[in-house]
């Protein structure tokens, strides 16, 4: 399905693609940078097909777990993972706070060569998703950008609104 | 799972972003923030009859978005702020999330090019 709604976020890196694949996959170097200002500590990591890596990001006395199965390995070029929230053993869980955001999702991330610097490219879409689910992403990804940034500003005069 | 107290005290995000899933339903959101309006006013710029205004309106109501005004007549639809401001919020966050470890991988990156270039001082 082409109108798949999907996160998609680039960034190009100022280091060569060899040393942003290994800050990717080597889990010493990745807990020190995934998960924005919180203590990431990774269980388990195994880079292969059908491999787990299994993350705890903690901030004060919460703890939030994540699993992820991966699914493709291709050094340097690619990463692509099936990554869920999980309970206490690891088992998939819904958002507490929204039942209907995707259970699985599917990060897909490329590391294109550009000599000194490194493009990365992830995506993320909705796995066997429910159509409930599906709603609850696409609006989430029209909020995110092109609905509202694009062409309707409704959340700017809002804050500005709610500033005044 | 600590899970007492969030169904009262958010709102029902699920319900918020499976209506904004929706472009009319975006744009009538637009056209409110400029103001409130009735049914009429807001069909107008639309290629949408009233009735198809007025299930959007509900759907847009029952996600906490926009309530509507007594008035019998005209029952004007307006914003409701702080659901809206709780979706921007979340979405706020799910963006910061990689973008905010980005920022942090550059800085990995950083110190892996410095104890590289070390390394090769010291051969």
């Amino acid at each position: 399905m082409s109108d798949q709604p999907q996160y998609l976020l680039d960034r190009v890196f100022d280091a060569p693609r060899d040393m942003v694949w290994r800050a990717w996959t080597d889990p010493d170097l990745l807990q020190h940078w995934y998960g924005p200002g919180v203590e990431t500590t990774i269980h388990k990591f195994d880079l292969q097909p059908g491999g787990m890596w299994l993350n705890e990001m903690k901030w004060g006395d919460k703890s939030d777990l994540s699993k992820m199965e991966f699914q493709e390995v291709t050094p340097p070029e690619k990463l692509v993972w099936l990554h869920s929230s999980t309970d206490a053993d690891w088992n998939i869980t819904a958002n507490p706070m929204m039942p209907d955001w995707p259970r699985v999702l599917l990060a897909t991330v490329t590391f294109e060569d550009l000599g000194p610097k490194t493009k990365v490219r992830l995506t993320m879409v909705p796995v066997d998703a429910s159509d409930a689910e599906i709603a609850c992403f696409a609006g989430a990804m029209a909020g995110m950008d092109s609905g509202w940034g694009g062409g309707y500003k409704v959340l700017d005069e809002m804050f500005a609104e709610l500033q005044a | 799972m600590e899970q007492v107290g969030y169904e009262s005290a958010l709102p029902n995000l699920d319900a918020v972003f499976a209506a904004l899933a929706d472009p009319t339903r975006r744009a009538i959101l637009s056209r409110l923030a400029g103001g409130e309006a009735s049914v009429n006013e807001i069909a107008a710029p639309f290629d949408i009859s009233q009735p198809a205004v007025s299930r959007h309106l509900k759907v847009l109501e029952r996600a906490g978005l926009v309530e509507r005004g007594i008035d019998e007549q005209r029952r004007p639809a307006r914003l409701k702020a702080d659901n809206m401001a709780a979706a921007a919020d979340w979405l706020a966050e799910f963006k910061a999330f990689w973008g905010t470890s980005f920022n942090q991988l550059d800085d990995i990156l950083i110190t892996m090019k410095q104890s590289g270039q070390q390394d090769k001082d010291h051969e």
